[in-house]
């Protein structure tokens, strides 16, 4: 247990300095944004005001306020999102792959740890998961933060203030990584789990067979895609279930899925695997 | 010490021994060095020179009372002894190589005298 | 002592190991000779579990556990570090992690590869490297030592330096097996030898035996297998 925590330490203090920058980026990139956006915004809403001669109330009657939806679609505020994402989907690949080649032989030293491969499987897992909890749990403390700024940006009479919870319902993508309920959330992350360790067996089959492995792995990633929506699918072959029922299946299929997952994943790197 | 690889090495530690004591760099009674020291010093493996004690031990040149370092034997006899096994080896050698050349004895013994006394003059002047 | 029963391993339709069979005992320097490919890594990685194989490998009459690697080390012909790491953080890393892991000896070997602390492991040389590997390797309080060509590719300083520490501190009640194709002027460091060749054992032999009994050195039984 203990060697599962070390090595969780170890795994994220690897990813650190990536992990920090893009904080940082997105930091800097988001405050940029409502600074930049809003600049625009007003100046666009005078230029308008001048030219059709409207008042500052006729503008908000016709045009509506300057609300924090620009600001939350801007590129300056969701690039950084995609690219943490982006980040972190290459490093589930990345966070295996980066042991085996070039300078890096870790992975001798990795197997030859004395604690269990399931360990050393579940905490390179959980290190991404930590992170993934991180940068989201960073968002939810900016987003107040870059709300506040921007009202005060705004002139009030302009302003059409929003509470986080309708800003983030609002934007497709905050709706989607900050989940409104405790059961959206462990919808999301959960899903997020089984994808994550759905990829990893795909990654083991290829790191025990190479090009065999390949293609073991794709059909894994394909049969696993399949049963997990087999129930939606059975709805287009007419066959319908209740929403309960459906949630019900879906719910069962992803836990076993994952399960399975992660057994046979642990199991490869066990008994399959070749440094 | 040089190692041959055709020769078992424990023997040649044996020997290396034997000829100390001849020579006189170990005398009689001498605290001689653990097996350890000895094989990272003549960088040989420690089970040949576990191997070389437990000979020379069987021979009588050294003996160990436990838990203090191994000496060299006090025995005069089998010192003695160490000193003709050399002698005669190499004169065994020496004849060896030298039968073939059909030498009468007398002008072997002339020449052998020669230049035994030549070699210890020139270590004398050294 | 480490057994290693009938082991086969397949690469595709080449038979990389072909039942092979030998024992390792602790106290020995046992040696695998043959030339580069025949099997030799690929059997010490079979040992640790490093790839999988055929057959059985049984050390001190058990299988192999994870809690094996406090008992047995590898030490491969490559780092086992991150490169970034320095040493010292390579070191505050196997203490973590190994409970048989003995600092004082750590540093004692520093002092005498003279090796710094504070160096960056993708910094060292290829002689320095191998050093690390083996002072990371035998700081640890385990009863096999496993090491794949320990002297290949090694200015000759290093060499003499490895050698060293291998008539000092590596045997002492250890079971070393290390792996080479030039058997060159650590003939006498070794007491078994198990020729390969093809990933099957040619012949298995202990060099003293070979030496009191036959006058044969390790080089002469190799031309001899080699050649026939």
């Amino acid at each position: 247990m203990m060697r599962y925590i070390k090595l969780v330490n170890f795994e994220i203090n690897r990813f650190s300095k990536i992990y920090l920058s893009l904080l940082l980026i997105t930091l800097v990139s988001q405050f940029a944004g409502v600074f930049i956006v809003t600049k625009s915004l007003l100046n666009d809403a005078r230029d308008i005001m001048k030219e059709e001669r409207l008042s500052e109330a006729a503008y908000i009657t016709n045009y509506g306020g300057i609300d924090f939806n620009h600001i939350a679609n801007s590129l300056l505020f969701v690039g950084p999102i995609a690219l943490s994402a982006v980040a972190l989907i290459f490093y589930i690949f990345l966070i295996w792959y980066r042991d085996w080649f070039g300078k890096n032989t870790f992975i001798y030293r990795l197997l030859m740890l004395p604690t269990s491969r399931l360990s050393i499987y579940l905490s390179k897992a959980t290190s991404i998961f930590l992170m993934v909890l991180g940068l989201i749990a960073f968002q939810i403390i900016i987003l107040p933060m870059e709300n506040a700024l921007f009202n005060s940006n705004v002139p009030e009479v302009l302003l059409s203030e929003m509470s986080i919870s309708t800003i983030t319902i609002a934007n497709p993508i905050l709706s989607l990584i900050i989940p409104s309920t405790f059961t959206q959330f462990l919808i999301s992350y959960g899903i997020g789990l089984m994808i994550m360790s759905i990829l990893f067996t795909a990654i083991m089959f290829e790191r025990s067979f190479r090009i065999k492995g390949i293609i073991m792995g794709l059909l894994y990633c394909g049969i696993a895609a399949v049963l997990f929506l087999a129930p939606v699918l059975m709805e287009i072959g007419n066959f319908y279930f209740y929403p309960n029922e459906l949630f019900g299946l879906m719910l069962a299929i992803g836990i076993i899925l994952t399960g399975l997952s992660v057994w046979l994943g642990a199991w490869l790197l066990k008994n399959r695997v070749t440094v | 010490m040089n190692v041959n690889p055709r020769e078992p090495v424990y023997l040649q530690v044996v020997r290396h021994f034997k000829e100390q004591i001849a020579i006189g760099n170990f005398v009689a009674g001498q605290e001689i060095p653990s097996r350890r020291e000895l094989a990272a010093s003549l960088n040989i493996n420690p089970n040949t020179a576990q191997k070389a004690y437990k000979e020379m031990e069987e021979q009588g040149l050294i003996h160990t009372e436990r838990n203090f370092p191994s000496q060299i034997t006090t025995n005069e006899t089998i010192l003695q002894a160490v000193r003709q096994e050399l002698i005669l080896a190499a004169v065994d050698t020496f004849v060896d190589a030298i039968r073939p050349i059909n030498v009468p004895v007398d002008e072997l013994l002339r020449v052998v005298k020669e230049k035994y006394s030549e070699e210890i003059r020139e270590e004398e002047e050294k | 002592m480490i057994e290693v029963k009938k082991i086969s391993k397949n690469y595709g339709r080449k038979k990389i190991l072909d039942d092979v069979s030998f024992t390792a005992n602790k106290g020995e320097v046992t040696c695998l000779i043959g030339i580069n490919g025949v099997g030799k890594t690929t059997t010490l990685k079979a040992i640790m579990g490093l790839t999988p194989y055929k057959g059985e490998i049984l050390i001190d009459d058990q299988k192999m556990t994870k809690d094996s690697y406090e008992k047995i080390t590898f030490i491969p012909d490559a780092p086992t570090m991150l490169p970034q790491m320095t040493i010292k953080q390579a070191m505050v890393f196997m203490s973590d992690f190994y409970t048989s892991w003995n600092p004082e000896r750590a540093n004692q070997l520093m002092g005498f590869f003279k090796l710094k602390e504070e160096n960056r492991i993708s910094e060292l040389s290829k002689g320095n490297t191998a050093k690390l590997n083996l002072m990371l390797g035998l700081s640890l309080d385990v009863d096999y030592v496993l090491m794949d060509e320990p002297f290949s590719g090694i200015d000759m300083f290093s060499r003499e330096q490895i050698a060293d520490v291998f008539a000092s501190h590596l045997i002492e009640d250890r079971g070393v097996i290390i792996t080479t194709h030039e058997i060159g002027d650590i003939e006498h460091l070794i007491d078994k030898v198990i020729l390969l060749d093809n990933g099957s054992v040619l012949k298995e032999f202990n060099t003293e035996e070979m030496r009191e009994e036959e006058g044969k050195s390790v080089v002469d039984v190799m031309r001899e297998v080699y050649q026939s």
